[in-house]
């Protein structure tokens, strides 16, 4: 035997299997089927195709001119931009601040991750509450302002920032717990080199903070840009049908509507597709534009 | 070594191997005499859940039938919804369908009615002469594919106009009776609002279901309202573009709520119960929801507000005066009640275990229990005992029905929908015109029908 052990490579393979076969069953396989579905006609859920589409492409086609799907979409791409702005920034800004506090940094990170614990659904709810047209929570402050008529937060004026609003505060948690391990990773070394050299607080996150943290972020982007592109339980709890006339539709929900409320499960594959295709190329995107660097 | 370990690896296969068998052969082998025995459990699943009026009589239903026949009940009951509806789909598409199913008989069921996936009650009383022999064949409901009946129903439904006499006696407008118009109702909504309330409480963007089918139920006839129309300009086409306008001219009025398009139901009905809007078109079923609204634990009757309960009422919908219907023409019938599978008819000890379930859930008494207000197929009419106030009413209101007509949306059916059940919003604000609507939704059906 000897050192002949650790050049058998076969138990390697053993142990990795089951993992595979795992993810060939319960990925790779429904994804490679999701494609073929999207070619076809299928009436219904588990119903079996009633042959490919004519053209075979026709549910590609149909993204084209469905103005649902547009919509979807356009507020996919600006759920996209709130994610970056409004999830990393804000967590960008909460991590640099309390990197800055000795006391009650402990504290502060378990306030900011609290809402990613809680169920998206939950929260849909209870924002249902906050937004409501009569007895909401909102409404009733403006009431107690003075204000007498009562204004709805879900009409097609309001519904969309509504929609984002709470998608946007349950995530920064998330990001600002990335960054935060981040920032712990910079060595304390460099900034009390800047301090002596006369760098000012602001001055040190400009040159030292954002560029050794410039790979968190662009990790923190990406994950923000996919996710954007799945979200689903809070918009559909709020929002459900793309509410108030079709605005509110994100490709997630999109898909969902059309496998369980119209049964088109071919279009609703080509959506998929589309999400998965979408999803490469905004990461490949941000990867570019982020591109990693070694110090 | 590596002998050893196989050989226990194997060893522990095959005890669990004849572990497993040995369950099976408990479960649904054949009894010492050779009459087939009983399974120790059935699968069933329905619709009574949830906010359904009959989820607690369900379960009670359920534990009294294993406490008498030792078998237990493994529920997958659900609300009633377009997941639902997809999940129990798929199970018969996957082979998982429960063995005792209790469903709708509409279009819903016609894909595992084709595959011959549920057993016809005359192939069940071949075996079984009594079942369901306390109900009347003409009055159990049918499907869309063959001339077979398939279930035992327990309850009907019917679709009414419920009131909340309190908005109405501050409007100054008396609670509609049998001869009830369109034109009053106009009256009536112009003076509710006049009175600073909501006429009628309805979801326009989430469900408009009632109204989508009143409205095309008064510009159609008792005997071709269920037809679908091939165009816009044939059969019910032009009633159906009538129906959409009907609603849009209620919506232009100001007669719904101001949040219609972007409120949820459950936002409008609390509305209507909270005595802020003085209409509701809702289903028989929305009678157990009024009855929990009026209690403070909406799970204990005892907790019931009788004087609250005593302001809401049903009565019929208006009908318009040139209509071929009537006010007391309602939708309405019996379009669901238990399956048994097909592959648990094909299972001995299962078939036993799934005909006496359904015996025991359709008997007189449970009928009137399930029942209550709504219509039932039995040859005897159920007696009905310890209702709330509002359920005599609506009993009151359906012994003096002059029809029931099935609802049209039952056989239009999915994606078809959409341009006139989701795109109610746009039709009522303009962005989309009913025609175009309605023509959208027919092209659609037209293909799913190919």
């Amino acid at each position: 035997m000897g050192a002949n052990v650790y050049k058998n490579k076969k138990p390697v393979f053993f142990f990795l299997i089951p993992a595979f076969l795992f993810m060939a069953v319960f990925l790779y396989y429904p994804f490679i089927k999701n494609i073929i579905n999207s070619f076809q006609v299928i009436p219904g859920l588990g119903s079996p195709s009633k042959g490919f589409n004519d053209p075979w492409y026709a549910n590609y086609q149909r993204m084209l001119t469905d103005e649902a799907m547009h919509t979807a979409l356009k507020n996919t791409l600006i759920m996209m931009l709130v994610t970056i702005f409004g999830q990393v920034g804000i967590a960008l800004v909460l991590a640099l601040l309390v990197d800055n506090i000795s006391k009650g940094a402990q504290f502060f990170r378990t306030v900011y991750f609290f809402p990613i614990v809680i169920s998206a659904t939950a929260l849909g709810l209870m924002f249902n509450l906050i937004f409501l047209y009569d007895k909401g929570m909102v409404n009733q402050l403006l009431e107690m302002m003075g204000k007498t008529t009562l204004t709805d937060w879900k009409d097609p004026a309001h519904a969309l920032v509504i929609m984002m609003l709470p998608v946007m505060w349950q995530y920064v948690g998330f990001y600002f717990v990335i960054l935060i391990t981040g920032l712990n990773n910079i060595s304390q070394e460099l900034y009390e080199v800047a301090a002596i050299d006369g760098a000012s607080k602001i001055q040190r996150i400009i040159y030292i903070t954002l560029p050794l943290l410039r790979n968190v972020i662009c990790t923190c982007v990406v994950l923000a840009v996919t996710g954007a592109l799945k979200v689903f339980d809070f918009p559909w709890v709020m929002f459900p049908k793309g509410m108030p006339l079709g605005q509110t539709w994100l490709t997630g929900t999109y898909m969902y509507y059309q496998v369980f409320n119209t049964r088109n499960i071919g279009y609703s594959s080509a959506i998929a597709v589309l999400i998965v295709i979408l999803g490469i190329l905004t990461s490949k995107i941000v990867n570019a534009v982020f591109k990693e660097v070694d110090y | 070594m590596k002998k050893r370990i196989m050989a226990l690896l194997m060893a522990g296969v095959m005890v669990c191997s004849m572990a497993a068998c040995g369950q099976k052969a408990g479960n649904e082998g054949d009894s010492k005499d050779g009459a087939p025995k009983k399974a120790d459990s059935i699968s069933v699943t329905t619709t009574f859940a949830g906010e359904d009026g009959n989820a607690k009589n369900y379960k009670d239903a359920c534990k009294a039938f294993t406490e008498k026949t030792g078998i237990a009940i493994k529920d997958s009951s659900a609300t009633s919804d377009k997941t639902f509806k997809s999940r129990v789909a798929t199970d018969f598409e996957t082979g998982s369908e429960p063995d005792v199913l209790f469903f709708f008989t509409g279009a819903d069921a016609s894909s595992f009615i084709e595959q011959d996936k549920v057993v016809p009650l005359d192939e069940i009383r071949e075996k079984y002469p009594d079942y369901a022999g306390n109900m009347d064949d003409g009055k159990l409901p049918g499907n869309l594919v063959n001339d077979k009946n398939y279930v035992v129903p327990v309850n009907g439904y019917w679709e009414g106009l419920f009131c909340n006499k309190a908005v109405l006696d501050k409007a100054g407008v008396a609670v509609p009776g049998a001869d009830y118009t369109w034109d009053q109702f106009l009256q009536d909504c112009e003076k509710i609002k006049k009175a600073g309330y909501t006429p009628i409480a309805a979801s326009l963007g989430e469900i408009p279901h009632y109204w989508w089918e009143y409205s095309i139920f008064n510009n159609t006839t008792l005997a071709t309202h269920t037809q679908i129309p091939a165009s816009v300009t044939e059969g019910n086409g032009p009633a159906w573009v009538q129906g959409m306008e009907d609603i849009k001219a209620l919506y232009e009025a100001g007669y719904f709520p101001k949040n219609t398009v972007s409120a949820k139901d459950s936002e409008t009905f609390a509305m209507f119960t909270e005595d802020k809007a003085a209409f509701l078109i809702d289903g028989s079923w929305k009678v157990g929801g009024i009855i929990a609204a009026c209690q403070s634990d909406p799970e204990d009757a005892a907790t019931l507000d009788q004087k609250k309960l005593d302001k809401f009422t049903v009565t019929y919908v208006p009908a318009k005066a040139d209509s071929d219907r009537k006010a007391t023409d309602l939708i309405g019938g019996i379009s669901s009640g238990y399956y048994i599978t097909r592959k648990a008819w094909d299972d001995d000890a299962k078939r036993e275990a799934a005909v006496e379930f359904v015996k025991f859930m359709t008997t007189d008494e449970m009928v009137g229990k399930f029942a209550q207000h709504s219509a039932t197929a039995l040859k005897e009419a159920p007696k009905v005992e310890n209702v709330a106030s509002l359920q005599t009413i609506a009993i009151e209101m359906t012994s003096k029905t002059t029809s029931f007509t099935d609802a049209a949306q039952d056989v239009f059916n999915g994606d078809c929908r959409v341009s006139t059940f989701d795109g109610m919003a746009n039709i009522v604000t303009g962005k989309v015109s009913a025609k175009d609507a309605v023509a959208e939704g027919l092209k659609a059906y037209a293909e799913q029908q190919k």
